[in-house]
């Protein structure tokens, strides 16, 4: 498997690390018990086409957000994750 | 109370053997380690990739590096590590930590990585076919030419790799790693190369 990290073109999987799901998204602080549960714990196992978070350790050291598809291991898109790259993302 | 003094000491200073290595005859890689010099990484803050390279603009008189390349001013190169981020390697004292502080002032952190790395130059006829046993970027000359980058591994070990002015006519190749893996990394060029033939030697200039 290869991965096209955004900044340094396509590379070999040795040079990423896998971080798991990239959709649970930190409730709010009152967001109740049952919520936050969820978001640390309770993941989709998902067959077919799912968003994940990679790190290019071996390379530019930037987290990415993957779209594969877990059965074919078929990537569709590649994006710097939020926050990574300083000013190539707003967040 | 005892007196201290330090004896900086290249991280290969050990482990490289100057002269010849594996095959006889011809030697197909040349392996030229470069000692004291000064290397800064520079980093935006976050919104201030802008201004870093205005910054850069200004001190250096060109653009530092935005994609994978290695800039070559003058007196010193500037080599791309990642996103909003690149390498000052300079000799002589032109362009350290101290020099750099004020250019960069809220728009950079800065720091000194001088003693934090060993560079190796890397040419010779059999130069791409021994960094191929390493490395799985594509070194062919059409795709990496001359000031190419790539912030990549080698034997499991994060290097900065690139292509400097050619030497002789042939390719020369750049490589940074962690003093501490360096010595590791240093074997495993040399069980690559021996079959190749190879020349060491360290120099006090960059290439």
């Amino acid at each position: 498997m290869r991965i096209i990290c955004p900044f340094c073109g396509e590379r070999e999987l040795g040079e990423f690390t896998y971080l798991g799901d990239a959709k649970p998204q930190r409730p709010a602080a009152d967001a109740g018990e049952d919520a936050v549960y969820d978001y640390v714990y309770l993941r989709d196992n998902i067959a077919g086409v799912m968003s994940e978070h990679w790190y290019h350790g071996g390379g530019c050291r930037t987290w990415l957000k993957v779209t594969r598809n877990t059965l074919t291991h078929e990537i569709s898109a590649v994006e710097p994750a939020a926050g990574a790259g300083a000013a190539k993302v707003g967040a | 109370m005892a007196d201290f003094s330090w004896e900086v000491r290249s991280p290969l200073d050990r482990a490289l053997v100057a002269g010849s290595y594996g095959a006889q005859g011809d030697a197909g890689v040349s392996l030229t380690e470069i000692r004291n010099f000064d290397l800064v990484q520079v980093m935006a803050r976050r919104g201030k990739a802008g201004e870093m390279a205005k910054a850069a603009q200004a001190r250096f008189g060109i653009a530092a590096p935005e994609t994978p390349k290695a800039v070559d001013i003058a007196d010193a190169t500037m080599i791309w590590s990642g996103p909003d981020q690149f390498l000052v390697l300079s000799k002589g004292g032109k362009h350290t930590i101290e020099a750099l502080a004020p250019v960069f002032v809220g728009s950079a952190s800065l720091s000194d990585q001088s003693h934090a790395r060993a560079l190796i130059g890397i040419s010779g006829e059999k130069a791409r076919a021994m960094l191929a046993k390493l490395s799985s970027i594509d070194l062919h000359p059409d795709v990496f030419g001359v000031g190419a980058a790539a912030a990549t591994s080698m034997d499991h070990t994060s290097v900065t790799l690139w292509r400097g002015g050619d030497h002789d006519g042939q390719a020369v190749f750049n490589l940074l790693v962690f003093a501490t893996f360096a010595e590791s990394l240093w074997h495993t060029i040399l069980d690559s190369a021996a079959e190749y033939g190879v020349t060491i030697g360290h120099s006090e200039e960059l290439a």
